[in-house]
């Protein structure tokens, strides 16, 4: 490394690492003190709108709605339409409300991931889709259970319609897809595409500066390297409402499994 | 909200519901098969001590498997 590029390190911190994830405490207290984070405060943020919006505009309902109660009523009514009664028929409904959280709840913490001056989302640390991946998989293993009896539930899930010579061949492969890949993949997906998300913006906001702090000519690559940040904003946008939507889909289909009768 | 009585028709028409989970369910089932047959030839190479032969020939028997499975679970 040159001279000059470790003193253009001290500056910019470029290329972005792992580490930059890790955020400093903001109200520090006691020894490597890392309770209260930006993270836990967006996690507590985003809670508390939740709870607030929903209570605010559904406390006194009117026939016909208020633009508040509009927006809590159609958000709903999309999760349970589209998501819920689609593809869980009748059922659906009882499924809806925890599926409308788990997608308002998913949707506002990636929201935080282009919220200026948030600009970072919780799930982008991998504990946090862990745990709502860990929800689901106890949800529909019980739910499999409940409905089919018990033990029943697993030879239904792991024994597929086969012959029975090709059973030794099928029953590993229905077993590690979905007791194992499901909570799995739930999870990485989730936290993967918020990770590289952040990941991307760093690389385009702080490249220009380090570009710029190289040499002073390097100035409109720099604005073209800006002008990527602001268009991968809006990818990101796409993204974010897509995972929201991909997780309650899946975590609606698993329940549609576990709920599936013989055919 | 939860009150509410939903539509009688929710998607607009009579299909049958639409299985998007279903593209994943696939998905799952051609790689966990390759890697549950390929990981198990893996190790009868191991044991037997030759050159990744049966790690291939699980990997293929495998994503047959997964192929079959997915006829018969996701077929019509």
């Amino acid at each position: 490394m040159t001279g000059q590029s470790t003193v253009l390190a001290a500056e910019v911190p470029f290329p972005p690492k792992v580490e930059d994830f890790y955020l400093p405490s903001i109200l520090p207290w006691g020894e490597h003190s890392v309770w209260l984070t930006k993270i836990t405060a967006l996690l507590w943020i985003s809670v508390a709108i939740i709870i607030i919006f929903f209570l605010v505009s559904y406390r006194k309902p009117q026939l016909v709605p208020t633009k508040k109660q509009w927006i809590a009523e159609s958000m709903y009514g999309f999760v349970r339409n589209n998501i819920a009664i689609d593809m869980l028929g009748k059922r659906g409904i009882n499924f809806a409300p925890y599926l409308t959280t788990l997608f308002v709840f998913i949707f506002l913490m990636n929201l935080w991931a282009i919220v200026p001056i948030a600009q970072i989302s919780p799930n982008s640390h991998i504990a946090f889709p862990a745990v709502l991946a860990v929800i689901s998989y106890v949800m529909f293993i019980y739910i499999g259970m409940k409905h089919h009896g018990g033990l029943k539930y697993f030879k239904h899930a792991l024994i597929p319609p086969a012959p029975w010579f090709i059973l030794p061949l099928l029953i590993p492969i229905e077993f590690f897809s979905t007791f194992l890949v499901r909570p799995f993949s739930l999870a990485v997906r989730l936290f993967a595409n918020m990770f590289a998300g952040h990941m991307l913006l760093l690389v385009f906001t702080l490249g220009g500066f380090a570009m710029l702090n190289a040499n002073a000519w390097f100035l409109p690559f720099s604005l073209v390297s800006w002008a990527m940040t602001i268009a991968l904003t809006f990818l990101e946008f796409l993204v974010i409402c897509l995972q929201a939507y991909v997780f309650t889909v899946l975590t609606a289909s698993y329940v549609q499994g576990a709920l599936a009768d013989e055919h | 909200m939860t009150g509410q009585e939903p539509p009688r028709n929710p998607s607009g028409d009579d299909q049958p519901p639409p299985d998007t989970g279903m593209g994943m369910t696939a998905v799952a089932y051609l790689i966990s098969g390759m890697l549950v047959w390929g990981a198990i030839g893996w190790l009868v190479d191991h044991w037997l001590g030759t050159k990744g032969i049966f790690a291939g020939i699980g990997a293929v028997v495998g994503i047959g498997g997964g192929v079959y499975l997915i006829v018969r679970r996701l077929g019509a």
